[in-house]
């Protein structure tokens, strides 16, 4: 997709160009900070706050491309950084309970389980696998975004699908997902 | 061995049905934009608390008081330079109404003579022609 710009006075972008961006990318950095944290009312906080930085430094911003790129970074170090600051609960994947029956292809719950085996993913690998299979990104992307190289994204993203394979394996037997 | 492990790609794609972006909860960009609007609103609040703030270093006191003075004793004798001129105009424009009225009565008074003169003079005769230029 071309870069397309904001505004041709791109340092004085209006408030409604704003609320347009708000309003296009609200579901991204919801779901993003929704998948890391597992916390409605927390992801919500967290989202609300990536927008208001990003009102605060919309003028520095050239294009909607390079807004997107800000929003899944920004969204991406402040879930980083809330986990630290709030010490939140990490459930392992040993840890993680174990459903009560195997589970069907058509289950809400099977991608409830998934959802929960990726929270319990380490930090920076599920913010891999959630800027992957959320955001569709390429390795490449990612890395650029979280500030890595690019083989570093590749080894979390094959040792956490080695993890979740091996999880969802013991956990929901023969199902096919 | 699982569904899974038969073909990885199964796997991925459960993630990503799995991690499908959902919406954000209802009323989230009204939210947002009142937030920004608050932001704004101590953003002026803070600029303007801190042009104020300015002032309570002596320095910048004394410095705006004697600027203020300053501009006080220029604009009063600026005023009191203008307001002379203009009361030195209203003169010249008095006197010169002055000496139009002197002027314009002299006028009048030289008028009634000459009309004085004029009517106090008899009719001139009609003059003969001479015999001499019948010859």
């Amino acid at each position: 997709m071309p870069a397309r710009p904001l505004a041709d006075s791109a340092p004085d972008i209006a408030s409604a160009d704003f609320a347009d961006l708000v309003r296009r990318y609200q579901s991204m950095v919801f779901s993003i900070a929704q998948h890391f944290l597992t916390e409605t009312a927390a992801a919500e906080e967290l989202a609300q706050d990536v927008f208001l930085q990003l009102h605060a430094t919309l003028s520095t911003l050239k294009s909607e491309e390079h807004v997107k790129f800000w929003l899944r970074k920004v969204t991406a170090h402040r879930c980083i950084d809330y986990q630290r600051r709030r010490k939140l609960p990490q459930v392992s994947l040993d840890e993680a309970p174990e459903p009560m029956s195997p589970a069907q292809s058509s289950d809400p719950l099977v991608a409830r389980r998934l959802q929960q085996f990726v929270a319990s993913l380490p930090e920076k690998p599920r913010l891999i696998v959630i800027l992957r299979y959320q955001e569709d990104m390429l390795p490449e992307d990612i890395a650029t975004v979280l500030a890595m190289p690019v083989a570093t994204v590749k080894s979390h993203l094959q040792r956490s699908l080695a993890l979740l394979r091996d999880k969802v394996t013991r956990t929901m037997g023969e199902v096919t997902i | 061995m699982t569904e899974t492990n038969k073909n990885p790609n199964l796997l991925e794609d459960a993630l990503r049905k799995a991690l499908r972006p959902e919406e954000a909860p209802e009323g989230f960009a009204l939210k947002v934009l009142a937030r920004a609007q608050q932001q704004n609103s101590a953003a002026q609040e803070a600029q303007r608390t801190s042009w104020l703030s300015m002032f309570s270093q002596p320095f910048v006191r004394w410095a705006a008081l004697a600027a203020v003075s300053i501009c006080l004793v220029i604009g009063g004798v600026h005023y009191r330079n203008l307001q002379r001129q203009r009361a030195e105009g209203e003169a010249a424009k008095q006197q010169l109404m002055l000496a139009l009225r002197i002027a314009g009565s002299k006028l009048q008074l030289a008028k009634e003579k000459v009309n004085e003169i004029n009517t106090s003079r008899p009719e001139p005769q009609p003059q003969n022609r001479s015999p001499r230029s019948r010859s």
